[in-house]
């Protein structure tokens, strides 16, 4: 029962870790909130769906990322970089206003109804692990899981380009003294955001569902894993994806009445003990 | 040897109280106030139609709510995105009292009042103290936790879930029956008595040392715990103050609509309140009562198309971007351009 | 006045300050804090006013420990800080800042302050949009309200020329020995320090080399060695 759990936790917490990372990428470097996040995702589900119509899954999971990551590039070039010189709640308001604009053209194309994705035949079914049956497709969510945070951790500890992003996130303003251009670094860190979110929506189609709503419930959980993690602490974020991963599972399991409260429940918990967040976050002012 | 009394002197006349230079400016304002006031309450309920009234009476209460998120996002530079929680949760709260504890209309709206009041003080004490950005992203995220306990099986009872609430209004308040305040020739000079009355009440807490600390410690916090101030205290006076608004609104609205149901708590209505604040301007009261009536006929002009959700993503973008003093403040600018010295109004250059 | 013991700062692993003991009590004099780069003299004043929880160690302020009261309590009973980055209110006018803390802190004596300050020519102006020196003479100004007992002072010359930076300190040195006020002024222009200061302290790599008066401190032979190292 308990590995279910845990099992269950690790699959949706694999999606969230992929969303809420790029978010707080994007923060640690720039010091803006991406309202728009969410949409992103949406839209990423939505194009995965269509691929997937044509090609199959497997290619969606390719092209998709690709097509999220130009539009992550025009988020940056068209409207974080013009706007830096604005306040920086400015710019989330207006990322905000963008993924609104965002949900409604997705509405408009794809009509204001749910779709699903069926898993490709290899992920489908379930296997025996430990004298336990569980689905094939949420082992390869956690395996996806798995997999970004490594590949962010490597690519943050061993790359110049993710020792210059750890850099800015400390301290933006030594660091542009030490010639790091923060342009360039904003561009790729935004396009990987983005793309990020784009494979998390492929990945969402067999697991959760799409539909219109998706992008506002997404970005309010992925606004509470990074205030819960300490925004702009990547770490953090990963960890508060976890656990939020785990209540949320465990309380559709345990307190099923009350069950979409208890994120927010956590939230409460959490600011109440630990005002900054868990991670060492810039929250508090 | 300096001259002491005229430094001092112009020192405690300070700019805590802006006062006019020329004498005739004050009473000159006041008077056309007040002739503004009691045109704009009783002219439209002679002139307008049934269905106009009916917008225009939306467009107060978006007013109202566009008052409080102005209000906090110019005093103390945050973003409120979860008003309609407490708007919405009033007219629950309200409706509730009546038809299950079986107050009267006045007690339940007293009930429903400070039990918000409570509530926001509560989620203030807990949010205020996080950087205006975090401070963004909870209220969302407050607002978005109302709007599903609202829809949670267990007070399916209670709040009727999606089908919402119907308000069981058996009596009168303040002498004003129910029937009246459902009537849109009613409702508009209640309503724009009310908007004025809180426009006027926040306009001069911006303009007391309330307001000026919150400015201050807007621009640098860490200084003026430095200097001394609590700088806690005052942001979470000023979230309550700004629900405390939002609730008078959501009382009235249920008073005029009869109804209650998940939408009127919904991240929808909270984002509204905010693009009638960007679109009126958020500096001083005109503002966003402005832009409350603007956007209420905007929206049912739209609303022909289903195109309201467009008109608001493209609306806050619009007017944070390429408009941002919205239109009464871009109007003043354009004023005091033309005509310097005439025109005396509270707003930001 | 004020007796700082045992003190240590650490920041994670790094020590930036190791169990330093202090006393200042001489009013109306200034009271410099030098040394050489990463010597700790920011997070010592960082530590006495509030801004940082000391590791270990204990500050008491007229007799009383209060190494655990708030920032905000501190400066309501006298004890004021000026900022080395200038940390002032940049949308509001140079007027209406002064004129906001002096009524939260009781003060009505203002004109002295921006006397002593030379701010009278900059009274309506934005602070955002005057010159350098002048915020950080308004920084300092802040500072000043409220007839503070004790002054802590953060490089109040940081970004003013050797010139002004000297006049900076002839005023201090006035107010300071005009109102009885206790000031330590961490500052990294030694030779202002040993001109203007009545009483000087040396840190080096966070610990507590000396205090004397200047022209003592100037000659100790550890002091030297600091500054010498430190060019090294």
């Amino acid at each position: 029962m308990i590995a279910l759990l845990i099992a269950n936790s690790l699959a949706l917490a694999s999606l969230l870790i992929m969303l809420a990372s790029g978010l707080a990428l994007i923060y640690g470097l720039r010091d803006v909130i991406n309202f728009g996040h969410g949409a992103l995702y949406m839209l990423g589900a939505y194009l995965g769906y269509t691929v997937a119509q044509v090609s199959g899954f497997w290619l969606a999971l390719v092209i998709v990322p690709i097509l999220l990551a130009v539009v992550g590039m025009v988020l940056e070039l068209l409207v974080l970089r013009p706007l830096k010189a604005r306040s920086h709640i400015e710019v989330a308001l207006v990322t905000f206003g963008l993924g609104i604009i965002l949900g409604q053209i997705i509405i408009f194309i794809y009509g204001g109804v749910a779709r699903s994705v069926e898993a490709p035949a290899i992920l489908s079914g379930s296997l025996t692990l430990l004298g336990l049956s569980y689905p094939v497709y949420r082992v390869f969510l956690i395996l996806m899981g798995l997999g970004s945070c490594a590949l962010l951790a490597i690519w943050l500890r061993f790359t110049t380009s993710g020792l210059f992003v750890r850099a800015v996130s400390q301290d933006p303003s030594v660091a542009r003294m030490m010639g790091i251009n923060s342009d360039r670094l904003s561009l790729m860190v935004t396009s990987l955001s983005a793309a990020f979110a784009g494979i998390a929506g492929v990945l969402a189609g067999p697991y959760l569902s799409i539909d219109p709503g998706m992008d506002v419930v997404m970005i309010v959980d992925c606004l509470i894993i990074v205030v819960i993690g300490g925004t702009g602490s990547i770490a953090g974020a990963i960890v508060a994806a976890l656990l939020f991963g785990f209540v949320q599972v465990a309380g559709s399991v345990f307190l099923p009445n009350v069950a979409a409260l208890v994120p927010y429940v956590l939230l409460m918990v959490v600011l109440l003990i630990a005002p900054g967040g868990i991670g060492r976050g810039r929250v508090l002012s | 040897m300096t001259n002491r009394a005229p430094i001092q002197k112009n020192l405690r006349d300070s700019a805590m109280t802006e006062s006019a230079s020329s004498s005739w400016r004050v009473p000159a304002t006041g008077a056309a106030g007040v002739m503004l006031f009691g045109f704009g309450g009783l002219l439209p309920a002679y002139l307008a139609s049934d269905f106009t009234l009916k917008v225009a009476n939306e467009g107060l209460l978006l007013g109202m709510l566009a008052l409080s998120v102005a209000f906090l996002m110019s005093e103390a530079g945050l973003v409120a995105l979860g008003v309609a929680s407490v708007y919405g949760g009033a007219g629950y709260l309200f409706a509730i009292g009546m038809s299950e504890w079986g107050l009267s209309p006045t007690i339940a709206v007293v009930f429903a009042f400070f039990a918000l009041i409570a509530y926001s003080g509560v989620l203030g004490a807990l949010i205020v103290r996080t950087n205006p950005l975090a401070f963004m992203m909870l209220t969302l995220a407050a607002g978005e936790m109302v709007s599903h306990a609202v829809m949670l099986d267990a007070v399916h009872d209670y709040t009727g879930g999606a089908d919402g609430l119907v308000v069981n209004f058996k009596g009168a308040i303040l002498g004003v029956q129910a029937a009246d305040f459902a009537n849109p020739r009613y409702f508009w000079p209640i309503g724009w008595t009310a908007v004025w009355l809180i426009g006027v009440t926040l306009w001069g807490v911006a303009r007391s040392r309330l307001g000026a600390t919150l400015r201050a410690v807007r621009q640098n916090e860490e200084r003026m715990r430095f200097s001394g101030f609590n700088t806690y205290l005052p942001r979470v006076i000023a979230y309550v103050l700004v629900n405390a608004v939002a609730a008078v609104a959501g009382l009235l609205h249920a008073l005029n609509t009869g109804f209650v149901s998940p939408e009127s708590l919904g991240l929808g209505v909270s984002t509204n309140a905010l693009v009638a604040a960007l679109m009126g301007g958020t500096a001083g009261s005109i503002g966003p009562l402005a832009g409350g009536l603007i956007f209420a006929f905007a929206q049912d002009e739209f609303g022909a198309r289903g195109a309201t959700q467009l008109l608001t993503g493209v609306a806050i973008v619009l007017f944070i971007v390429v408009f941002p003093r919205g239109v009464v403040g871009g109007v003043v600018a354009v004023l005091r351009r033309i005509a310097p010295g005439l025109v005396w109004l509270r707003g930001k250059a | 006045m004020l007796k700082i013991e045992g003190l240590s700062v650490n920041y994670g692993s790094l020590r930036a300050l190791t169990n330093v003991d202090l006393e200042v009590q001489d009013q109306g004099i200034l009271h410099g804090v030098i040394g050489p780069n990463g010597a700790g003299k920011s997070t010592l004043l960082d530590a006495v006013c509030g801004r940082r929880r000391p590791t270990a160690g204990s500050v008491r302020y007229r007799g009383e420990d209060i190494t655990g009261r708030s920032v905000a309590w501190r400066r309501r009973h006298g004890m004021s800080r000026s900022f080395q980055r200038t940390s002032i209110f940049p949308d509001l006018s140079v007027r209406e800042q002064l004129v906001l803390i002096a009524q939260h802190l009781g003060d009505d004596r203002l004109d002295d302050i921006v006397r002593l300050m030379d701010l009278g020519a900059y009274l309506d102006q934005k602070a955002g949009r005057i010159a350098y020196g002048v915020q950080r003479r308004v920084d300092v100004a802040l500072a000043l309200i409220g007839r503070p007992s004790i002054l802590l002072m953060d490089e109040p010359g940081a970004g003013l020329s050797a010139v002004e930076t000297l006049r900076l300190f002839e005023h201090l040195r006035e107010l300071v020995s005009e109102q009885k006020i206790v000031a330590v002024v961490v500052e990294h222009d030694v030779e202002a320090v040993f001109a203007c200061c009545g009483m000087v302290t040396v840190l080096d790599l966070g610990c507590h080399l000396v205090t004397g008066v200047p022209s003592e401190v100037r000659k100790d032979s550890r002091v030297i060695a600091a500054y010498l190292g430190s060019a090294a």
